[in-house]
């Protein structure tokens, strides 16, 4: 007590932050959550312009845009039945990665989730494989022409049973031990890998070569109504999530505290949950498993926005699209000349994998 | 709101007993009756963590809840907030049963700090700090300048402004305490709730948060915090609690409950108790083998 408590710091100027965001004037005390989130688009549209731009002039065959655009044969048709669904089926797996895992990352309270570490992916492909198995042809023909998206449906309950497993197992008396949950994720993905290849190899043994690419996430060329409704799939969590933005901001304090400033924590859980669910299962019955991406993502964006999810969501999910379809072209640019190319989700992963290490390390 | 202008001997003072306390007016901040819980999964047959505990908080008023580990003291705490519900008995905040509040409503009432508090994303000080806004603020949690002068008036009473823009997951403990410390003063609460919250700071921030907490207790706050030194205890509050096995072993102030006979029965263990010649305040002093 025969010490005097150290003097306040005085109330000073503006404080310089340690980062790059005050260089792009992203500072939190300089302007409010929605500026910042428009400001975040005003900076990423162009940049995702340019990456469509590239996805699309990228490929096995040369294409001349100006010819392509005139109507000249055959780039017309490329562009327009090949590169523009590819391209769009990238933006949209992208940010639907990338927001799942930025919704993980707020309810672990850890910027080392990801839904493909996390065990979404796998349960949304063990969901996606089982029924196209299991269920009888006919009833997923009536269910598709009712406008129903059968496997699509089954991944996205997949992928929910797998965050509840995850996420109940991952508990110990009431408390979420992060790295429990994900190991448990990454046992529950090779489980569910295995456990697809199992099945496949029973029922269909000629597609066992093609069910190897989709596990390890290959971007096709889907129809126009399966692009709109992975739209869909992709704008339902972005709205639900920015949504609960700002509850995912109060989560990061504890469950309790959260509680105490008014957060309904089980339901915001529960609708967090549901959005990377859908958001994965709709991916995943896509592409397959492509990794790393929720992981990559936010991590970038985070470094230049900061945590806060009212800007990070909307500019995660950009960054996403900006992302898959760059890696995308990649994938198909570089292999070019021996013609072949690696599923996109090699390339995520082979960007994700050193990332994740080196993110942990620094944690260390 | 802080004493920050105040001279040091005049802090003193004030840690030391020559208090101003607010009158009493309205109904308790908090009020617990015979309030029971048992954890969820615990045999029926197992004893309650919290048994039949009456206890009430009025405006003005800092009370110390103290007692050996697993005597009930962070779920009492979690009961008064609301954060865990009673099997039996009633809780009110200010007058109003806490099941009939809305959750923002509560919010406003009682802000709560745990002691597993941790963020690994990099929220800077100054975020945090506005989290405690959020029951004053809509869905989105947009802030007014007036809510960013709050959180920061906040961060300069726990000696943390000057951390406002540094993430708090590359902060120390210490700092990190203070800066979840002013999240819970910018609540702005009538009543704060606080479990542990000395524990990773050192003496000199310790003096600090006591301090802090007596200035809003003399403006009218309350504050029920959840401490281990008796000692500081002593020296923090108006009235200390003193649990065991889920109920309230003894009650009043610190001269009236730091006696030897009482802690020996709460502990377990032989203490000395001393009395500060200035103050008059008891010291505890526990009785080690050497």
């Amino acid at each position: 007590m025969s010490r005097p408590p150290p003097p306040a710091a005085p109330p000073g100027p503006p404080f310089a932050r340690r980062s790059l965001s005050s260089a792009l004037g992203y500072s939190t005390s300089s302007a409010s959550a929605a500026v910042r989130a428009l400001r975040m688009l005003v900076l990423l549209l162009p940049l995702l312009a340019a990456a469509v731009a590239i996805g699309l002039l990228v490929g096995g065959q040369p294409l001349s845009l100006r010819a392509a655009l005139a109507g000249v044969e055959p780039d017309a048709t490329i562009l327009r039945a090949l590169r523009v669904p590819r391209v769009i089926l990238a933006a949209e797996v992208g940010a639907a990665l990338s927001l799942s895992g930025v919704a993980l990352q707020a309810l672990l309270r850890n910027p080392l989730a990801d839904p493909f570490i996390f065990g979404l992916s796998g349960g949304a492909a063990l969901g996606s494989a089982l029924l196209a198995v299991v269920a009888p042809a006919a009833a997923v023909g009536v269910a598709s022409l009712l406008g129903l998206v059968p496997q699509q449906a089954a991944a996205c309950a997949g992928a929910f049973a797998a965050a509840l497993l995850v996420f109940t197992l991952g508990r110990s008396r009431g408390q979420l031990l992060p790295e429990r949950a994900l190991l448990l994720g990454v046992v529950f993905n090779s489980f569910a890998s295995a456990v697809v290849i199992a099945v496949q190899a029973l029922v269909r043994p000629e597609r066992t070569q093609q069910m190897l690419l989709w596990l390890s996430g290959t971007l096709g060329y889907e129809t126009r109504s399966v692009l709109v409704s992975a739209g869909l799939a992709v704008m339902l969590p972005l709205a639900l999530l920015t949504a609960l933005a700002g509850r995912l901001n109060l989560l990061a304090l504890g469950d309790d505290e959260a509680s105490s400033l008014g957060v309904d924590v089980g339901q915001t859980r529960a609708l967090a949950f549901l959005a990377a669910s859908i958001a994965v299962g709709a991916s995943v019955a896509l592409t397959g498993l492509v990794g790393f991406v929720g992981l990559v993502v936010p991590h970038a964006v985070r470094f230049v926005v900061g945590p806060d999810h009212r800007v990070l969501l909307p500019a995660s999910a950009l960054g996403g699209a900006i992302f898959l379809v760059l890696a995308d072209a990649a994938a198909r640019a570089l292999f070019r000349a021996i013609g072949a190319e690696p599923p996109v989700g090699a390339v995520t992963a082979l960007i994700g994998a050193p990332l994740f290490i080196l993110l942990l390390r620094r944690r260390a | 709101m802080s004493d920050r202008g105040k001279s040091d001997s005049a802090r003193l003072a004030a840690l030391r007993g020559l208090r101003v306390v607010a009158p009493e007016a309205g109904p308790a901040l908090v009020a617990l009756r015979e309030v029971a819980y048992r954890h969820p999964g615990a045999a029926a047959s197992s004893p309650e963590a919290v048994k039949s505990v009456t206890l009430s908080i009025a405006a003005g008023e800092v009370v110390a809840l103290c007692g050996p580990n697993a005597a009930g003291k962070s779920t009492l705490a979690r009961l008064a907030c609301g954060l865990l519900q009673a099997e039996a008995g009633a809780v009110e905040l200010g007058g109003a049963a806490i099941d009939s509040l809305s959750r923002r409503e509560r919010a406003r009432r009682v802000a709560f700090l745990g002691q597993q508090s941790a963020t690994e994303l990099p929220f800077t000080g100054r975020e945090v700090a506005l989290m405690g806004r959020a029951p004053h603020l809509g869905l989105w949690a947009l802030e007014a300048p007036g809510d960013r002068a709050r959180a920061d008036a906040a961060l300069a009473e726990l000696d943390v402004l000057h951390l406002a823009d540094r993430p708090v997951s590359q902060m120390s403990g210490g700092e990190r305490q203070r800066i979840f410390l002013a999240r819970a003063f910018a609540q702005d609460a009538s009543l704060t709730v606080l479990d542990e919250p000395t524990l990773a700071l050192d003496l000199a921030h310790q003096v600090l948060l006591v301090n802090a907490v007596r200035s809003r207790a003399r403006q009218g706050q309350g504050a029920l915090l959840v401490l281990h030194d008796l000692t500081l205890a002593a020296a923090a509050c108006d009235r200390i609690v003193l649990m065991s096995s889920g109920r309230i072993l003894a009650e009043g102030t610190p001269a009236e409950v730091l006696l030897p006979k009482i802690l020996e029965a709460a502990y377990g263990t032989v203490v000395d108790v001393v009395h500060d010649p200035a103050t008059g305040l008891p010291l505890i002093a526990p009785r080690v083998d050497r």
